[in-house]
């Protein structure tokens, strides 16, 4: 059972690691708006000019 | 195909209208040239994947005409200083956007403003309605973004985020921190302590058991210096204000099974409830998240209705017509008003005449003739004649910056409510305190000194007011929720503490208790060469062609339409036509050359012969007076503020008979009356809709407002009923006291329980596993029984 000595922490590691990206989700505004971001992946695979309008903008996450 | 639907409002298509157009090789049908002009647009931009992938349809084509005039004014540079804000060569503004029912809205929206390549950045919020802009203004003025977002059919306007929202927006991510660094904290504790369970029955290492000992203590660690903060915060505030609230034992139990874990694990002695700390910060960090986010909904909803109050103004310079900020008018200045806009100042008329609606101001119904010479309002609406009007104080001093200045005097004495679950709180600590310390000395002084620390600690875990805390807080987010579902909103949460108290209903009359604008009473027809159908229709028609409040009285009974040439309006006086080489005229007697002694306020005339006469009024709501009559009976005081004096006040109450009626009150005596009942001890709820009830809104303990109310009405009320109805009232007064109920019941049953688990407890019979089990059912019990408001 010694192996718990090791595993243990590497889970905690884990949480910390989704923790962190949650706290980014957050401060970026993901959860702002639960709606849409679900609907981006049903549009605009078939328009690539769209993809460069929008990639200049930095704060934002990522929405296409 | 069935039943004719619009392709992209989806309302049905009226008979004889045609509007085609093709699309993914189909013909769709359209309800009206401003819905096809809309798809026509999205579709010819390549956003047709708006129409694969929406849930909704899209509201119906219904921007204004003037449209492109109105948002040109916008460009004014000081009335663009006054919405935005500057960044660099950047602008960044908000828009609050009509319109957007589903999330593809948001993208076609995004789509369209991003294909200007002068648009730095857009975001649009789906759930708040609101659009996030950054662009280059000095080289596309914010019209022609309001006029690209029109062709989609989309109304925005220019929005600014009050600092409480801007909190509120703030607060709500801590919390969503919070929740994940408790939830996900949890889990892993939870984890780690079923390994624990069983090595208590099978047997576990002690070397083992230490160490599991030591990673929950780790990963507590995060849920009480973090996630309990707020807990703690308010504990503090409240023992400094010498105040016990319900964070009081909340953060005892916290930090208290907290230290007594840690001190078991240090010292390698005793129990360990890490798991207990970590749940028990979640659950009630979940109830109040979801408590703050209805508030939080609700309130944004609410100020997306407070468009900006009269924003520009039409300034005459040198006989130039310039577009300027209302604010930065000044007395003498002169500007002109255009039919149905907002008048931007207090001043006198130097020019023009029109009738002026002052409903919102003062209450009175009927429009107010204005002729050269009289005084004019800010904040009324201009009906049918161009004005020209010579500013006489700028707007702070005007009568509607006198209003809002008396509105923010009296929020600051709005009546307190106390909370009823503070005032439990506070008997519920000071008890717990005194039996914990007690038993603590029982134990430590004469009976058995070694256990004295850990019975003290179940005590404290068994009666951990967990369901307690949670009684009140989940009862009023799933009474929120449920208002929420039936179109009533409401921001404060304290008003449903209030509510099943009331005693006395204050309701304003126009436009709350009466429909707040002109239909048809009477109609008496001379001779009988025309039916009363008839000549409804012939007035519709004509009417058709004026702004003014007394053609849409008529406008129910247009039903065929009729061929008119030569049609000429005589502001504030009558409209003439042509109709079948007859000479008809509608209007006032004097218009029509009528010597007559009638007092009907429309007459109809067909080559210079009286044909009718129209009696007007301000029509009660139709559900008023059975509501009316079921609130008599269920016991509440009914009042009347008006501010109208005429005698329609003096017939409402004969009709309906209040128990006080006041007419011709100025918003002050409104207030005064309101502060009257709250002195002698009643508790009062205020109903109205108009500019000038707002003050009165907060001498009240609850203010409802309509959804036909006024935009500022609408943000400062604690109640939004989202009908242009107060049917919905009986609702909400029966769902309140329903909530009420509910709460009364988790009380009585976490308090119950505590009374029986506390003897238990102290005489040190309860271990502590059954203490944690006792508790989590209970929290389960009471979060159940608030779900039951949910249903319906």
């Amino acid at each position: 059972m010694s192996v718990i000595y090791v595993l243990i922490p590497i889970a905690i590691l884990f949480v910390i690691i989704g923790l962190a990206v949650f706290f980014w989700a957050v401060r970026s505004k993901q959860f702002e708006d639960l709606d849409k971001e679900g609907f981006s992946i049903l549009f605009d695979d078939n328009k690539p000019q769209s993809r460069s309008a929008s990639s200049d903008d930095e704060q934002q996450p990522p929405k296409q | 195909m069935t039943a004719e639907r619009c392709f992209h409002c989806n309302e049905p298509i009226p008979g004889g209208f045609n509007f085609t157009l093709s699309f993914d090789n189909q013909q769709r049908q359209f309800c009206c040239a401003g819905c096809q002009a809309i798809a026509d647009t999205i579709i010819s931009s390549g956003l047709s994947d708006y129409y694969r992938f929406r849930t909704e349809p899209a509201s119906r084509y219904a921007l204004p005409k003037e449209l492109a005039d109105t948002l040109a004014e916008y460009d004014a540079p000081d009335v663009l200083a006054d919405v935005s804000v500057q960044q660099g060569d950047l602008t960044e503004i908000s828009l609050s956007v009509t319109g957007i029912s589903c999330a593809a809205c948001a993208w076609l929206i995004e789509k369209q403003l991003r294909q200007l390549n002068t648009v730095h950045q857009v975001t649009v919020n789906s759930a708040t309605q609101r659009c996030h802009l950054i662009w280059q203004a000095d080289k596309t003025p914010l019209s022609v973004i309001l006029s690209k977002l029109a062709a989609i059919g989309y109304q925005a306007s220019p929005f600014v985020a009050d600092n409480e929202e801007q909190a509120f927006k703030t607060e709500l991510n801590r919390f969503l921190k919070r929740l994940a660094v408790s939830g996900i904290m949890t889990m892993q504790v939870m984890m780690l302590a079923v390994a624990l369970y069983f090595g208590d029955y099978t047997g576990i290492e002690a070397s083992h058991q230490g160490y599991l000992r030591w990673i929950s203590l780790v990963l507590t660690l995060p849920v009480v210096l973090y996630a309990a903060l707020p807990f703690v915060q308010s504990a503090w505030r409240g023992i400094k204000a010498r105040q016990l609230n319900m964070d009081v034992p909340v953060s005892l139990a916290v930090y208290y099974t907290f230290f007594a874990s840690a001190y078991a694990t240090v010292f390698r002695t005793g129990e360990v409830y890490f798991e207990s700390v970590c749940m028990f910060t979640f659950l009630l960090q979940l109830g109040k998240f979801f408590e703050y986010r209805a508030r939080s909904r609700a309130r944004d909803a609410t100020s997306n209705l407070l468009k900006i109050m009269p924003v520009a103004a039409t300034l005459l310079q040198d006989n130039q017509p310039q577009a300027v900020s209302a604010k930065r008018l000044r007395a003498g200045d002169v500007i002109l008003v255009k039919p149905g806009e907002t008048i931007a100042a207090d001043g006198i008329i130097i020019s023009g005449n029109s009738s002026a609606d002052e409903s919102m101001l003062t209450g009175e119904y009927a429009a107010v003739e204005k002729q050269c010479g009289d005084k004019v309002l800010a904040g009324s609406t201009n009906h049918d004649g161009l004005l020209q009007v010579k500013v006489s104080q700028p707007l702070a001093a005007s009568h509607l910056g006198q209003i809002i200045a008396l509105q923010q005097r009296t929020l600051s004495q709005k009546p307190a409510v106390l909370q009823k679950t503070d005032q439990l709180a506070r008997y519920f600590v000071e008890r717990l305190l005194v039996i914990a310390v007690a038993t603590f000395a029982l134990w430590y002084f004469w009976l058995d000194a070694d256990r004295a620390f850990w019975i003290t600690l179940s005590v404290l875990v068994a009666t951990c007011p967990c369901a307690l805390s949670l009684a009140a807080p989940t009862a009023v987010t799933c009474a929120l929720a449920s208002l929420n579902r039936r179109g009533i909103l409401i921001k404060h949460s304290t008003v449903l503490d209030v509510l099943p108290q009331l005693t006395h209903l204050v309701f304003d009359k126009t436009g709350t208790l009466t429909e707040g604008r002109f239909s048809v009473a009477e109609v008496k027809i001379n001779g009988s060469e025309y039916s009363r159908s008839d000549v409804l229709n012939l007035i519709a028609n004509i009417e058709q062609f004026s702004e003014h409040p007394i053609a849409r009285a008529f406008k129910p009974y247009l039903t065929v339409p009729l061929p008119l040439t030569e049609t000429e309006i005589s502001v504030g006086a009558g409209i003439q036509t042509n109709y079948n080489n007859m000479l008809v005229k509608i209007g006032s007697s004097a218009f029509c050359k009528l010597s007559t002694s009638s007092d009907a306020m429309v007459f109809l005339t067909i080559n210079e012969v009286c044909i009718a006469e129209i009696w007007l009024q301000d029509a009660v709501r139709p559900e008023v007076p059975s509501l009316i009559a079921r609130l008599r009976t269920a016991g509440y005081k009914l009042v009347m503020l008006t501010g109208d004096n005429s005698a329609q006040a003096q017939q409402l109450q004969q009709q309906l008979q209040f128990d006080l009626m006041h007419k011709g009150c100025t918003p002050e005596q409104k207030v005064m009356e309101i502060e009257h009942l709250v002195r002698d001890g009643h508790k009062v709820l205020m109903l109205g809709d108009g500019i000038n009830d707002n003050p009165a809104f907060h001498a009240a303990h609850v203010s409802v407002t309509l959804e036909t109310g006024s935009d500022l009405s609408k943000n400062q009320a604690d109640v939004l009923l989202l009908q242009p109805s107060i049917g919905l009232l009986e609702h909400l007064l029966a769902e309140s006291s329903h909530a009420q109920n509910v709460i009364k019941q988790n009380l009585y049953w976490s308090a119950g329980y505590n009374l029986l688990i506390i003897p238990l407890a102290v005489a040190g019979f309860v271990s502590p596993y059954i203490a944690v089990l006792g508790m989590s059912f209970s929290s389960l019990l009471v979060v159940s029984n608030s779900l039951r408001l949910l249903k319906k």
